[in-house]
């Protein structure tokens, strides 16, 4: 019967379907097991014989200035026969989900870093990440060796014991558009960081000039963007530090916070005088308005001086203006005037082949291969002093000798961004972004707001 | 079922509008939508604009409402960029199978839950209906472990299999729309000698139409924009999904985004939704028509 036909060959359908979904299975199965690390059937652990293959999973943000590494694996794996290197990605906002899920199911990658919204703190109070020191004492490592500014090693190492290993270096630096200064007759400022009249102040006195306040939206312009790190780090730039001195020494867990003391406030009112008395730099609506919800409105040509990240630097060859690198001024802090973000490279915890691991970094920080990677990556800083050399030279029409200064003052006048060091940070940045929202756009004070968020923080930290 | 009412309201406008003169509040309302309908065609016409600018141009402010110079290279760019070729065709293998997966599945058990009135009945559909309830981030976890387990990471299989058990939220859709379905249709199907599964696909499905359409729409455009799955699961260059890979182009924090690339990809990426969209709008009439009974 026509009926029983039709049916037969649904069911028919309904079968093959199913057949082609166990066998895709199966083949899906063998490239699985070839990436995951976790199936190798190796017994030694690690290391073991010259002969025996291992793969090891590099975990890293997927974006251009990222995955560039897969370019030099195929170098790595010829050097290093024993050795293949998987280079495993996600987009920046899913990166620390996917990672957290890796972990659970046991399949951790070997290598990472700090690259989602969590830091080298929160990463180490949970137990992620894996003692380095023994690794180091091996295998002879030495920072020197490698060109490695032995403050930089410090940043990833508690009590004598290392879980990182620096592999980029960004620092804070001044980027000024040289069209607007031009216009408005004024000296462009020193990259030189021992220059003692450069000051906060007199940075203030420039930005007067250019300031342009106009109701034609397309005319208004700012002299200054002064809001650079994160909120908390803030005030340490005016000489006050809101977290007690043992944070930096025992993991990342403040014993005491000071956010609502007289110095701190003092701080944060002297940086958002700049928008509401001084009036020369913009609130956050007008710079989300003119540069959309994470844009930089100096990129629009609308700001003589913005303070920032060197990750500006970047995107310098294309902006549709003239530009320089100048030195932070000093603001009070004699110590410290530049915020550093060293990106490193960890081991973490569950990785089957540390050995070879701890081999794909020394390689990543050679010298060598850190000049590559400045070309492959369009300009990532490398953490290697003689990779540097290069590095200053690669943006078109900014002097190199001002990029040197900016990048060794940053260094020495340079404190870790809290976000890597401090525990549960992405929760504390949240908090952050919430409670100072009404500071800026100009519905409450400082001193309102500074004594709820220490409670928070305590709160937070406590967690 | 919101979606059934559209045409037959339409189909009225139509007949009466051709015959009456258009009167003030008319011509008035008209007015109004037509301003509305550009205000809304607003941001889709400045992403097609930005999708044809040039890098420099991108950044400007106050922004340019047309290219000042048309870079249709753009269009060629994207694919040196992301391989936007494949990421295209994985995305549309992903969506046409898991369209196809859960079309099967959630008419098959919506019509059980429509039609048999076993013991236990409304407990089942209750328990049903309480997975919708869990967000995705809670079962992530315990699902990876359970895919990894069966070895399907980096396949395609953990983001299409789950959709040939079926979702909640369809299910309960087409449920509803089968309830509405007059049993003598049934009836005669049984007496000229259809089992169950012939109703369902000789009766069910063809006057479903409308229903079917909605729910294939859902899937399809669940499937096209979901990143987080297609994130954890795969992680073969050459498997990812469009989500994945336009996202890539926002992950950078130390770059300017290439806005004027990720606009071409959006404009690419809409088309399959608008052509389903054009083609799904058809079946709803059709439905309608093919119902028989009124």
């Amino acid at each position: 019967m026509m009926n029983k036909l039709r049916l037969s060959s649904v069911f028919l359908l309904t079968l093959i379907f199913v057949a082609v979904m166990v066998l895709s299975g199966c083949s899906g199965g063998k490239s699985a097991a070839e990436v995951t690390p976790g199936t190798d059937n190796n017994s030694s652990k690690s290391g073991g014989s010259k002969d025996e293959q291992v793969t090891i999973t590099y975990y890293t943000i997927d974006s251009e200035d990222r995955t560039f590494v897969e370019k030099l694996v195929p170098d790595f794996e010829k050097e290093h026969p024993n050795i293949k290197v998987k280079v495993d990605k996600a987009p920046y906002e899913q990166f620390d989900s996917k990672l957290q899920t890796l972990i659970a199911a046991g399949k951790s990658p070997d290598v990472t870093s700090h690259y989602g919204y969590g830091g080298f703190a929160e990463y180490y109070n949970k137990g992620m990440l894996l003692d380095l020191t023994d690794l180091i004492k091996e295998d002879g490592f030495s920072a020197e060796a490698n060109n490695i500014p032995d403050n930089l090693i410090k940043i990833y190492t508690i009590n004598d014991h290392v879980y990182g290993i620096p592999l980029n270096m960004y620092v804070t630096l001044m980027l000024y558009n040289k069209d607007m200064f031009d216009e408005a007759k004024l000296p462009y400022p020193t990259s030189d960081y021992e220059d003692k009249d450069w000051t906060f102040e007199k940075m203030v006195e420039y930005a007067r000039p250019m300031t342009v306040i106009s109701d034609d939206i397309a005319k208004t312009q700012y002299g200054l963007d002064f809001f650079w790190s994160e909120r908390d780090n803030r005030p340490l730039y005016f000489g006050a530090d809101p977290y007690s001195e043992d944070t930096w020494t025992n993991g990342g867990v403040p014993s005491e916070t000071y956010f609502d003391t007289p110095e701190v406030m003092a701080a944060y009112n002297k940086l958002f005088d700049l928008i509401f008395k001084d009036k020369v730099s913009p609130t956050t609506e007008w710079s989300k308005s003119v540069a959309g919800q994470n844009g930089d409105p100096f990129v629009a040509g609308k700001i003589g001086m913005s303070v920032g990240g060197s990750w500006n630097l970047a995107g310098a060859n294309d902006f549709p203006f003239n530009i320089g690198v100048a030195a932070v001024p000093w603001g009070g802090n004699d110590k410290v005037r530049s915020t550093l973000y060293v990106d490193p490279l960890f081991i973490l915890k569950d990785s089957k082949h540390p050995k070879e691991a701890f081999e794909w970094i020394k390689y990543l920080i050679r010298a060598d291969i850190q000049e590559k990677s400045i070309d492959l990556s369009g300009g990532n800083p490398p953490v290697n002093t003689e990779a540097a050399e290069v590095y200053y030279k690669h943006f078109e029409g900014i002097d190199p000798q001002d990029i040197k200064n900016v990048y060794e003052g940053a260094v020495k006048y340079g404190f870790e961004s809290f976000n890597h060091l401090i525990t549960n940070y992405s929760q504390i940045n949240d908090m952050f972004i919430n409670e100072m929202q009404p500071i800026e756009t100009g519905h409450k004070t400082v001193e309102e707001v500074m004594p709820v968020i220490q409670k928070k923080v305590t709160d937070i930290i406590k967690r | 079922m919101n979606t059934v009412p559209v045409p037959k309201r339409r189909a009225a406008f139509s007949s009466s509008g051709s015959k009456r003169k258009a009167s003030t509040t008319q011509i008035i309302s008209f007015i109004t939508l037509i301003i509305t309908t550009f205000i809304m065609l607003l941001p889709l016409f400045f992403m097609v604009s930005t999708s044809l600018k040039s890098k420099r141009e991108m950044l400007k402010f106050p922004p340019t409402f047309l290219p000042e110079s048309w870079q249709w290279s753009n269009y060629t760019e994207i694919f040196d960029t992301l391989q936007f070729g494949t990421l295209y065709k994985n995305s549309l293998i992903i969506g046409v199978v898991t369209v196809f997966g859960t079309l099967i599945s959630s008419a098959l058990a919506a019509y059980g839950f429509s039609r048999y009135r076993g013991k236990g009945n409304q407990l089942w559909f209750m328990l049903l209906l309480a997975t919708m309830m869990l967000p995705y981030p809670a079962i992530m976890i315990p699902q990876f472990i359970f895919f990894s387990k069966l070895n399907w990471i980096d396949t395609f299989l953990p983001l299409i299999v789950p959709s040939f058990f079926g979702s909640a939220y369809n299910i309960f859709l087409l449920r509803q729309f089968f309830s509405t379905l007059p049993e003598d249709l049934f009836d005669a199907g049984r007496i000229d000698g259809c089992g169950e599964l012939r109703m369902w696909y000789k009766i069910a499905l063809p006057l479903s139409g409308p229903a079917l359409a909605t729910v294939a729409i859902f899937a399809f455009i669940y499937s096209w924009n979901d990143l987080l799955a297609p994130v954890l699961y795969l992680s073969s260059t050459e498997r990812f999904t469009l989500p994945v890979g336009m996202a890539s182009l926002t992950s950078s924090r130390f770059r300017i985004p290439p806005w004027h690339l990720l606009m071409v990809a959006s404009v690419l990426a809409m088309v399959p939704i608008v052509t389903l969209f054009a083609v799904a709008q058809k079946q709803f009439v059709e439905g309608i028509v093919l119902t028989g009974i009124k």
